[in-house]
């Protein structure tokens, strides 16, 4: 994964990030445009990796999501997908936000030592792991 | 052309990487951040580590950007308001889904139908930012207050 952060840098000098991929690509169908450009594409060619990977270990890597799935089972199974949906819409807004997401800012800004990246990767991380552990008291 | 077959091919490289290391799952993602395994950290040390090096190598080495021809550079960002903010509004979404940009992709690739809802959520709020974000530009007062720098925090 690291390799792939000095790869965009040495073959484009530019910063390795998904959410910025997704965004080009949004653009794009936005504009009814299939000019794809290289951010487009990096974002399509990981669900194409995604696949690759289940072809090769003869299916996904896991079953079931998580904690979701293990507690909100029979009729309660469909809360699963609102709540998926509202992390998403958090995640995509608070991506655009921090300008990047754990790939953006935690590994290509990080990577390049940029103290706006160093402070959103520490605010997501702190933030993500006081969300688990609260869920787990009220679970 | 070429930088886009570049960016497609570090895609797949990413995508099978991400998926092969486990990343893609929830169950790892919520283990280490419960502090229950320490793997997802030293996965992202690593990684951080390894293009911290190889970056200063390039530039240290003044390589050219092989497709663009460009002298290796970067500019680092000081932190803003905008940085803490989002990465809160991030992290709750990661920490309830245990799930990020990347690995959605991957899970999609992967056939997860889960990963559809996630996805439409990114896709909602990458959407409500850009509209928002064009709604600043269209007002230049706005933007200026929205480009305040914060003092350093986090």
């Amino acid at each position: 994964m690291g390799l792939c952060v000095v790869a965009i840098r040495w073959l484009l000098n530019q910063r390795l990030g998904v959410t910025g991929g997704y965004t080009s690509l949004l653009d794009s169908v936005r504009a009814r445009s299939l000019a794809l450009d290289w951010r487009a594409l990096f974002f399509l060619g990981i669900v194409v990796g995604g696949l690759v990977f289940a072809l090769i270990a003869g299916g996904p890597d896991f079953h079931g999501y998580g904690w979701l799935t293990q507690n909100f089972t029979g009729s309660a199974r469909w809360v699963v997908a609102p709540i998926l949906l509202g992390c998403g819409v958090l995640i995509g807004f608070g991506a655009k936000t921090a300008q990047g997401c754990t790939s953006g800012n935690g590994l290509g800004g990080c990577s390049i030592a940029s103290p706006a990246s160093l402070v959103a990767t520490g605010t997501f991380f702190v933030t993500a792991i006081a969300v688990s552990f609260l869920i787990k008291a009220v679970i | 052309m070429r930088a886009r077959v570049a960016g497609a091919a570090v895609g797949v490289v990413f995508g099978v990487t991400l998926s092969w290391s486990g990343m893609t799952s929830p169950v790892v993602i919520r283990q280490a951040l419960l502090f229950e395994k320490s793997y997802l950290f030293l996965f992202m040390a690593s990684a951080m580590l390894t293009a911290f090096v190889g970056q200063r190598l390039l530039r240290a080495a003044k390589t050219r950007a092989v497709l663009t021809g460009e002298p290796i550079y970067w500019q680092t960002v000081r932190p803003a308001r905008r940085h803490i903010v989002g990465s809160v509004l991030f992290g709750i979404g990661w920490g309830v889904a245990d799930v990020c940009p990347g690995p959605v992709a991957t899970q999609l690739g992967q056939g997860i139908a889960w990963s559809l809802f996630t996805l439409a959520g990114i896709t909602i709020g990458v959407t409500l930012f850009r509209r928002r974000e064009e709604r600043v530009e269209a007002a230049p007062a706005e933007a200026s207050r929205a480009g305040q720098v914060a003092p350093a925090a986090g």
